[in-house]
């Protein structure tokens, strides 16, 4: 690199070695002075150690009692601090943002000024005052801001929420989440908050000078003590202790904060025959007798389901469906038109407006939280536990239901074996790749034998390619596993290829529900036909049994003749139209675009119909812009749609 | 199920809430009382501000504090992004020496400047080999500039390495796309984006030395801090109502300056994202 000897970067570099120089020289020069004679006459005075053995004679107890608070001051702030700070993450609400803003109060206030806050306040208690627990409750208040701050950053970190709703589709309750998904994962904010609280306590200085008494002297306090009245060297050799004792909570602290080294996953595309093992899904006879791959599936109905936030915003319209034991539903529409919601609704994550129910099977499941409603849930993010192996993620759930090892060993490898990742068994989930990822998720998921399988976006955060092998994929598992699964996407590819029944959805509502070839053939409205592939409109007049557009005119069928001498309008696919030599009667029309799309050529055509007209040739032609054309539609597949 | 789950989160919430009442909120609010129960009553406030010597050195304080936060910033910013931004051979050993005193009490920094700039000190030795006579600042307001440079700069440097870090690289690239030279960049581009950093780790530092006393302790200067005069005001003129009274002072200064800081950074991040 030129720039690295630019005199820019020879300036900067020159005052960062001052500024290390200014803050390092001194440490140096109290090394030295505490291992020399006389630190007056220099290192020609001959080097001693008797420092330290004065030190050790006259401060070994300040130095005690200051591990002793620091370790009492650490388990307060990680017994106090980690709860609330998970509290705070997941309760936001009027309280626990006036705490957190308190919190921030101590590192604002000086030390000092808390200090004779608690002698005023608690002056008169003298056993508590003279007791070394005076100074602790000084070095929690201290303290605990930092801790409390660390876990609520990693908490943000993490993606808790995914995590949490993960394990709670999978059965988890409270306790069993805080426990095996929550602190494991904050591990990293944990230790190093707890670092931070340890080395703070053990440095701290203002707040305990003024609290402690010639009885509770911690090593700051002999620190100060010893620079008032000792000798340079000793006050020197002391400082030594202090560093030697801080070097190893500084270097964890480093370690703590290093990023780790992330392993890159090649995405293998899964080639065409990677559908999952049908052997494996229906095993032979003798090793399925007591172990069915799924439990059968449960019909599933909503009724009058609908749900407004606290803000006031109506997610979702009131809301009815019924989906049979073993049918695969897909819930289609733009972002934002309450899908998600909907799936939550029916997962337990969130609860509809008072009036709507769930029933799976006869049960009434609006009341039962998701940890009990035994739904299986692939979430978009994919919220696999990065705290625990592929294997581990696969078994959490019948670990939650008391299944016994063996038999959760061979309900995993059974797993494993049916999504072909079987070489995946003991890797941790940051070295898996996207595909790995959904296809672990999806093992989970079906792991517990669920009543309803609930797919959230599986396919959306993957490429193209690999999406459309995983497609395939899934759609060969729910057809043989014969599992009642909801599946949302706003991918209409995936809508018509996987489901039985697509909901297409908008703003809130049902716009219509019907299977693939219903939606697309006959979509009730304009929004649902625009939505799911491409649509033409022609507006014209009708006369006879013509329709009369601007440019010319098209040939109708009985039924789509409207009121005489009323404008309509008509729509079709673009493949229901096809182009003509001139002269045979067609609409003509000009090329304005051309798109070669391999197996065929879509065109754009102007001049034919208010808005243009997009239609689909062969591939093989080739047209250019300009060129005159002829238009032809098929009668049969004009639509007349509602706005 | 909700409502439990509402319930166990309060639980959880508690403890911290009731220790931090007992032992911050209460005690501060009884300094608060403690404060008007002294012969002059609320009256001390006045007092207080009208005090020539206490005038004097709150005006000290503040003009101290505010000094070595500008110096520090500027010396921070520029080494800080100098870090984040180049590698070279013994970076990580740089950043661990500069880090290092990030642990240090006031006390042991006093005594760092002690050695550094005292009456035994290195310039001292330095300057008396050199012109004959010993310079020693430890104990003028140099020495507490000094020493509270001293304890500022590590941590602002940490800071300002992180948000120097988390900086979008391809912003300045495309500066420089555009045409504009490095000097160009990083006013527009670097110093912008750093600007948040740079209030709150500056209001910190601000903060932290209005209410540092370790380091004045130790250096025993003449000038007297606010801190120092707090603590004199309380063990040797057991003057507490006064104590309190400027220990609230100093309090809602630090305060202030903080919110401020978070208020004003904190709108800088929501138009920047």
């Amino acid at each position: 690199m030129k720039r690295r000897f630019s005199p820019a970067f020879t300036a900067q570099l020159g005052l960062t070695l001052a500024v290390c120089g200014f803050l390092i020289v001194p440490v140096v020069q109290s090394v030295v002075a505490g291992l020399t004679e006389n630190f007056m006459v220099g290192v020609k005075s001959g080097l001693t150690l008797r420092w330290f053995v004065k030190v050790w004679g006259l401060y070994r107890e300040t130095i005690a009692l200051s591990i002793l608070i620091g370790l009492a001051c650490l388990a307060c702030a990680l017994l106090l601090g980690v709860p609330a700070a998970y509290a705070m993450v997941k309760r936001q609400n009027r309280l626990t943002r006036l705490f957190e803003e308190l919190l921030v109060t101590p590192l604002a206030v000086p030390g000092l000024a808390i200090a004779l806050a608690l002698i005023v306040h608690y002056g008169a208690f003298t056993a508590f005052r003279r007791s070394w627990a005076f100074i602790l409750a000084g070095h929690v208040i201290f303290t605990l801001p930092f801790m409390v701050r660390s876990v609520i950053a990693i908490m943000h970190a993490i993606r808790l929420k995914d995590l949490e709703e993960g394990a709670a589709s999978l059965g988890a309750g409270f306790g069993r989440r805080f426990v095996q998904i929550v602190i494991p994962n904050a591990v990293p904010g944990i230790l190093a908050g707890a670092l931070m609280v340890f080395t703070l306590s053990i440095g701290e200085f203002n707040l305990t000078w003024m609290l402690h008494t010639p009885q509770t002297k911690t090593l700051p306090v002999g620190l100060a003590d010893s620079y008032a009245s000792m000798r340079l060297e000793i006050g020197s050799a002391y400082t030594i202790v202090f560093f030697l004792m801080i070097i190893p909570l500084l270097v964890a602290m480093q370690w703590v904060a290093k990023p780790r080294p992330r392993t890159f996953v090649m995405e293998a595309i899964a080639p065409a025959t990677a559908l999952p093992d049908r052997r494996a899904v229906f095993p032979p006879a003798a090793d399925r007798s007591d172990e069915p791959v799924t439990g059968s599936g449960t019909a599933l109905r909503l009724q009058g389901c609908a749900k407004t936030f606290a803000d006031g915003t109506r997610a979702l319209e009131p809301f009815d469906l019924s989906v049979e034991a073993g049918e695969t539903v897909v819930i289609l529409g733009p972002s934002g038109c309450g899908k998600t919601t909907l799936l939550r609704i029916i997962a337990g994550l969130e609860s509809p407006d008072p009036g709507g129910r769930v029933y799976f099977g006869g049960e009434d499941v609006t009341e039962v939280p998701i940890e009990r409603r035994n739904v299986g849930m692939v979430f978009q993010s994919y919220a696999l536990f990065p705290n625990m192996t592929v294997a581990e993620n696969i078994a959490y759930g019948l670990k939650v239901r008391g299944v016994d090892t063996a038999r959760r060993n061979r309900r995993v490898s059974q797993m494993l074996e049916m999504m072909k990742i079987g070489e995946l068994r003991n890797r941790p989930i940051d070295q898996l790749s996207g595909g790995q990822k959904q296809r672990v998720a999806l093992a989970r998921a079906i792991a517990i034998r669920p009543r309803v399988l609930l797919l959230d976006e599986p396919l959306t955060a993957l490429d193209a390619k690999l999406r459309d092998a995983l497609r395939v994929e899934i759609d060969g598992l729910l057809r043989s596993l014969g599992i009642t699964a909801i599946y949302v996407t706003h991918d209409q590819a995936e809508a018509m290829a996987l489901g039985d029944r697509i909901v297409v959805m908008n703003i809130a509502r049902v716009a219509q529900v019907g299977t693939p070839r219903e939606i697309y053939f006959a979509p009730r409205t304009r929004f649902v036909a625009e939505f799911i592939g491409t649509i033409n409109r022609l507006k014209g007049r009708v006369q006879g049994d013509r329709l009369i557009l601007p440019g010319g005119s098209l040939p109708l069928l009985g039924r789509v003749r409207g009121p005489a001498d009323g404008e309509i309008e008509l729509f079709f696919r673009p493949e229901h139209a096809r182009l003509v030599d001139p002269g045979q009667g067609g609409l003509p029309a000009t090329v304005a675009a051309s798109f070669f799309m391999g197996d065929r050529t879509r065109l754009l055509l102007e001049g034919a119909a208010e808005g243009g007209l997009t239609i689909e040739t062969a591939g093989n032609r080739c047209f250019r812009k300009g060129q005159r054309v002829e238009v032809v539609v098929d009668p049969d597949a004009l639509l007349r749609l509602d706005a | 199920m909700e409502n439990r789950n509402t319930l166990l989160l309060t639980a959880m919430f508690t403890p911290a809430l009731v220790v931090f009442t007992a032992f911050f909120l209460l005690p501060l609010a009884r300094l608060a009382v403690e404060s008007s129960l002294g012969p002059s009553g609320v009256g001390i406030y006045i007092a207080a501000i009208t005090t020539p010597r206490y005038l004097e050195t709150l005006g000290y304080t503040v003009f101290l504090s505010a000094g070595v936060t500008l110096v520090t910033l500027v010396v921070s910013g520029v080494s800080g992004v100098f870090l984040a931004r180049n590698e070279f051979r013994g970076r990580s050993l740089l950043v661990s020496l500069l880090t290092f005193p990030l642990a240090f009490p006031g006390v042991v920094v006093g005594f760092m400047i002690i050695l550094l700039a005292g009456r035994q000190g290195l310039i001292g030795d330095i300057t008396g080999c050199l012109f004959g006579a010993k310079v020693v600042l430890a104990y003028s307001m140099t020495g507490l500039f000094l020493g509270y440079l001293y304890f500022s700069i590590p941590r602002t440097i940490t800071t300002l390495m992180a948000s120097a870090e988390k900086m979008d690289r391809s912003l300045e690239e495309a500066a420089r796309s555009l045409g504009a030279s490095p000097w160009r960049v990083t006013r527009d581009v670097l110093i912008p984006a750093l600007v948040p950093g740079l209030i709150s780790s500056g209001a910190i530092c601000f903060a932290t030395s209005m209410g540092a006393f370790g380091t004045a302790f130790t250096l025993a200067t003449h000038i007297d801090v606010l801190p120092i005069v707090i603590y004199t005001e309380f063990t040797l003129m057991a003057n507490i109502a006064m104590a309190a009274a400027l220990s609230i002072f100093l309090g809602a200064i630090t305060w202030a300056a903080l919110s401020v800081a978070r208020a004003v950074a904190g709108n800088t991040v929501a138009a920047a994202g």
